[in-house]
């Protein structure tokens, strides 16, 4: 037993290390580092680049990356990206992070060149030696994992508890503006965070690649389970963090021991370890009744005061609301429309291989239209859509195909199945905030995708599963039609949710939850209903995605880090709009398809996009309604120009009972004034 | 008179509209309330008065339900709503607003009102409207009638279609105002509904709570905190004193202005005994 509590150890030491640099950062920062995984991918396969394909030494290898790149990752992202989301809203920092995991890997696959990697190298020369403990053989690896444990827990604890910087740190933390004013920069202390922050994403990059394969994916959930650390932690305790993974780690060799060794069950047992805590800590804070303090768990009273409400909010700028109310119905929705008219036509007239691709683009937009509800309107972000539309996939497939159902009632039901896992998903999480739905959602994804999605009936030995379309749809053309009629649905539905009175009760909730609750709306009803509505267009959608390229493999078409890349999409064009999300789908199929048919091969790599797409993401922190809106926005701007009525949109006073005596600079808008 | 309001439940006879009684919040190791009563009759203005730390926001918070306090009893129109959510206290009648509005940025003025009217009064639209395209109709003539009126009494009819999110504080304090109302309470919360305003604004807004409470088709009573000493004595028919979460003085206002508790507790004892002689100080209740 022994050798499987030091095994386990191992494993729960990169989790611990993990769950403390996300911790470190959370407090310090306000940033729950989504892109954790995807830096710590970078290093370590920056590390495999020196010392395996450029044949440096280890410690040279190591100093390189780890020391000396890791911190440099951290100093350059912070000046070029997270200083700017110090008083974003959650949403906007997540969703920016997000952004981040996509473009890394690719960036990594593309600098450090896309090869085969067997097994990566650890800290350890080959070979490795090994030592006895308490009669059970020790690994150097092992040895160097646990002494990179405790250096990070001692040397964290003295310097956060002992030292001047300490101090400076918790202070920054409970307040940065108050920080500021008392004569220390909090920027150059956001640094040094951030700087610690990645070294230890690095560290654990190189720890990790021997166990975990140097793989994008298992850094993703490695990841997602030190999530479940930093979750039972409440996103601050760090002992906690870094006693919980430890403990995973020593749950999941115990497991491994005690368990059939080549059972099914055994397998998902291990596997669902993090669920495990994470389901745990939701039942626990369910019963509790508690809520878990998110909202003040960053700063102090006098940085919520300076923080501008309502501004940097995901999918809903304050200044982009009060110009979108100002429009005519022509000024709304002539532009979707034509839109609409646009990507009908088109099909009819281009060549078949496009006619396909355009059933494809259509299919995507029917499932980032669930995003358009559950984040644009909702103002949650939920990271398993693609779940959903995998469950929505699996469901149908099932159903006409070994049950004879008709394919469109078998692709309704398979939406209404991911309808009642959004509800259950909603439920647990929604109560806790937007964080936790975030991170719940994530893990729930990958939850599926490894122990529902990898069941061998749905594998199928790699031949996955079949969904013919239906029959007065089989030409691409008409299929085309068919996804394009759903999209018009399911958009039309989204329009009439915005006016209902529903629609104006989750507005509420997203801005309000104390104002909502007294104003007798349920915030978590609204929230579920808006998340379940959007699981079931997910669902739907993925069906019509998986008759769009019938047969599809679950677990290699649905994967958790491939739905980020389509909220990546997404977010570059614009979370709130319809047409945004039509348009999205267009641009996720189009441009590869397109670079790969007209552009020379050394001019284009898969990856190139991928780091566009993270990049678009990442710019949600300056343009959080999309480069759609965004660009609306300026197209409409230059053309008030040569309106002569624009002169007359001066501001009037407004003949309220409040005289122009009232406190705040706010603008006055005249031109609503009817 | 009766409440045809769905939700609303039938008052208790001779009940006060609002009762609470040995509330207690301890934040940690502050007391931040102790064994705190305070009840409002049918109809009536009851101000709630404290230096800054006194406990009154918290005794608000513990009221519409939104704080759970750790002791005392709270009811409304003579049911126990100790244990029920501030969801449910709003859909009996109970509505309020904040020191900092909370407003919701994303809807205009008008559909402000229109939400807390539907909440209370037609509360299974919240739900059933997203898939009714009838929704998109025009609205029964009673919500038009009900939000109209207040939009009209609250001269927010040229704002009505603005979002709150470019309204000034001053306009926005009335659109909470007009959301609480809109939701035809038995009892109204306000939460410092005077700051931020300059005197005149404040004296406007004082006599549409006035208007509200004498012309209302049913009794409403309301709870003001504030720290207008003078806004609350002038508007209240009943004032509650609070310091360091204490209840220190309940009376009418001239009862309250004599106190020399609640003197000593916006002066200190030794300017209150220096003061004696020379009646009212500045500052001091008047």
């Amino acid at each position: 037993m022994l050798q499987f509590v030091i095994a386990g150890l191992v494993l729960g030491g990169i989790y611990a290390i993990a769950a403390a640099g996300l911790v470190i950062t959370y407090t310090a920062s306000g940033i729950l580092n989504f892109a954790f995984g995807a830096m710590a991918f970078f290093i370590a396969r920056f590390y495999y680049f020196l010392h395996t394909q450029h044949g440096w030494s280890i410690w040279s290898s190591a100093v390189v990356s780890i020391l000396i790149a890791g911190p440099a990752m951290g100093i350059i992202l912070y000046l070029a990206l997270f200083r700017f989301l110090r008083l974003s809203s959650p949403l906007i920092k997540v969703v920016a992070t997000i952004g981040l995991s996509v473009a890394l890997p690719a960036l990594a696959t593309w600098i450090f060149s896309n090869v085969t990697i067997q097994q990566a190298p650890g800290l350890a020369p080959e070979p490795v030696a090994v030592y006895q403990f308490l009669g059970v053989p020790v690994t150097l690896d092992q040895v160097i994992v646990y002494a990179c444990v405790i250096a990070t827990v001692v040397l964290g604890a003295v310097v956060l508890r002992y030292t001047e910087v300490g101090l400076k740190v918790r202070a920054m933390v409970d307040s940065p503006a108050m920080t500021d004013l008392s004569g220390t920069n909090p920027e150059a202390i956001s640094l040094g965070v951030w700087a610690v922050s990645t070294l230890f994403a690095g560290l654990v990059g190189v720890l990790a690649a021997p166990i975990n394969g140097l793989d994008i994916g298992h850094f993703t959930i490695l990841m997602a389970t030190s999530f479940a650390a930093v979750i039972a932690a409440r996103l601050r305790n760090l002992p906690l963090a870094v006693v919980v993974g430890l403990l995973m780690g020593v749950a999941t060799s115990l497991f491994q021991r005690y368990l059939p060794p080549n059972s099914q069950w055994t397998t998902t047992l291990v596997d669902a370890v993090p669920y495990i805590v994470i389901a745990l800590f939701l039942l626990y804070t369910l019963v509790r009744g508690g809520d878990v303090g998110e909202k003040s768990a960053y700063g102090g009273a006098l940085d919520r005061a300076i923080t501008p409400q309502g501004e940097s909010r995901l999918a809903g700028s304050t200044s982009s609301m009060v110009e979108t109310a100002s429009l005519s119905f022509m000024g709304k929705y002539a532009g979707p429309l034509l839109l609409i008219v646009i990507v009908g036509v088109l099909p009819a007239i281009v060549t078949d291989y496009w006619v396909g691709l355009f059933a494809l683009a259509f299919a995507y937009a029917v499932i980032f239209l669930s995003w358009t509800l559950v984040t644009g309107e909702g103002g949650m972000l939920w990271l398993c859509q693609i779940t959903f539309a995998g469950v929505g996939a699996i469901t149908a497939a099932q159903l006409a195909t070994n049950h004879g159902w008709p394919v469109l009632a078998a692709a309704v039901m398979g939406g209404l199945v991911a309808a009642a896992m959004g509800a259950i998903v909603g439920f647990l999480s929604i109560r806790l905030g937007d964080l936790y739905v975030a991170l719940v959602t994530l893990t729930f994804g990958l939850l599926m995708e490894n122990l529902v999605f990898t069941l061998p009936t749905f594998v199928n030995q790699g031949l996955g599963l079949s969904l013919n379309r239906p029959q007065f749809a089989s030409s691409n053309l008409s299929f085309d039609y068919l996804c394009l009629a759903v999209f018009v649905i399911f958009a039309l539905f989204i329009v009439n949710f915005r006016r209902s009175t529903t629609g104006l009760a989750l507005n509420a909730a997203r801005w309000s939850e104390a104002g909502a609750r007294t104003s007798g709306v349920s915030v978590v009803q609204m929230k579920v209903i808006a998340g379940s509505i959007a699981a079931l267009i997910a669902g739907i959608g993925g069906a019509l995605l998986a008759m769009a390229q019938s047969p599809f493999v679950p677990n290699a078409n649905f994967v958790t880090f491939l739905g980020l890349t389509w909220l990546a999409v997404l977010v570059t064009i614009g979370v709130r709009s319809n047409a945004a999300a039509l348009i999205a789908g267009v641009m996720f199929v189009f441009p590869a398809a397109l670079f790969q048919n007209y552009l020379p091969s050394w001019t284009w790599t898969t990856e190139a996009l991928s780091v566009l797409f993270g990049l678009g993401a990442i710019s949600a922190a300056k343009f959080p309604d999309g480069a759609l809106a965004e660009n609306s926005r300026r197209l409409r701007h230059f053309l008030l120009r040569f309106r002569p009525v624009a002169t007359e949109l001066v501001a009037e006073p407004v003949d309220a009972a409040v005289p122009t005596g009232a406190v705040d600079g706010a603008p006055r808008v005249a031109e609503h004034v009817s | 008179m009766t409440d045809a309001t769905p939700g609303a439940v039938p008052p208790e006879d001779d009940a006060p509209a609002l009762a609470a009684t040995g509330v207690t919040v301890r934040f940690g190791g502050l007391t931040a309330l102790s064994d705190v009563a305070i009840d409002v009759a049918p109809g009536r203005i009851a101000g709630l008065v404290g230096p800054n730390g006194a406990g009154k926001s918290t005794l608000l918070g513990v009221l519409s339900g939104l704080l759970r306090a750790n002791g005392g009893r709270v009811s409304l129109r003579g049911h126990d709503v100790t244990s029920t959510s501030a969801r449910h206290r709003a859909q009996r009648g109970l509505a309020r607003t904040f020191q900092q509005p909370e407003i919701f940025q994303g809807l205009t003025v008008r559909e402000h009102l229109v939400l807390a009217y539907r909440a209370r009064v037609a509360p299974a639209r919240l739900w059933r409207d997203m898939f009714d395209p009838r929704s998109l109709l025009p609205p029964k003539p009673e919500e038009t009638e009900r939000v109209d009126g207040l939009l009209e009494l609250l001269r927010l009819t040229k704002v009505a279609k603005a979002p709150v999110a470019a309204l000034p504080l001053g306009v926005v304090r009335l659109v909470e105002a007009g959301r609480a109302l809109a939701s035809d309470p038995h009892v109204l919360l306000l939460d410092e509904p005077l700051s931020g305003l300059d005197m005149h604004a404040s004296e406007k807004l004082c006599d549409v709570f006035r208007q509200i409470v004498n012309e209302n088709h049913h009794p409403l009573s309301i709870v003001i905190v504030e720290h207008d000493v003078a806004a609350v004595l002038s508007l209240s028919d009943t004032v509650f004193v609070l310091d360091f979460g204490e209840r220190i003085a309940a009376g009418t206002p001239e009862q309250i202005r004599k106190d020399p508790a609640v003197q000593a507790a916006y002066l200190g004892d030794t300017e209150v005994q220096a003061g004696a002689g020379r009646g009212t100080a500045a500052g001091s209740p008047s």
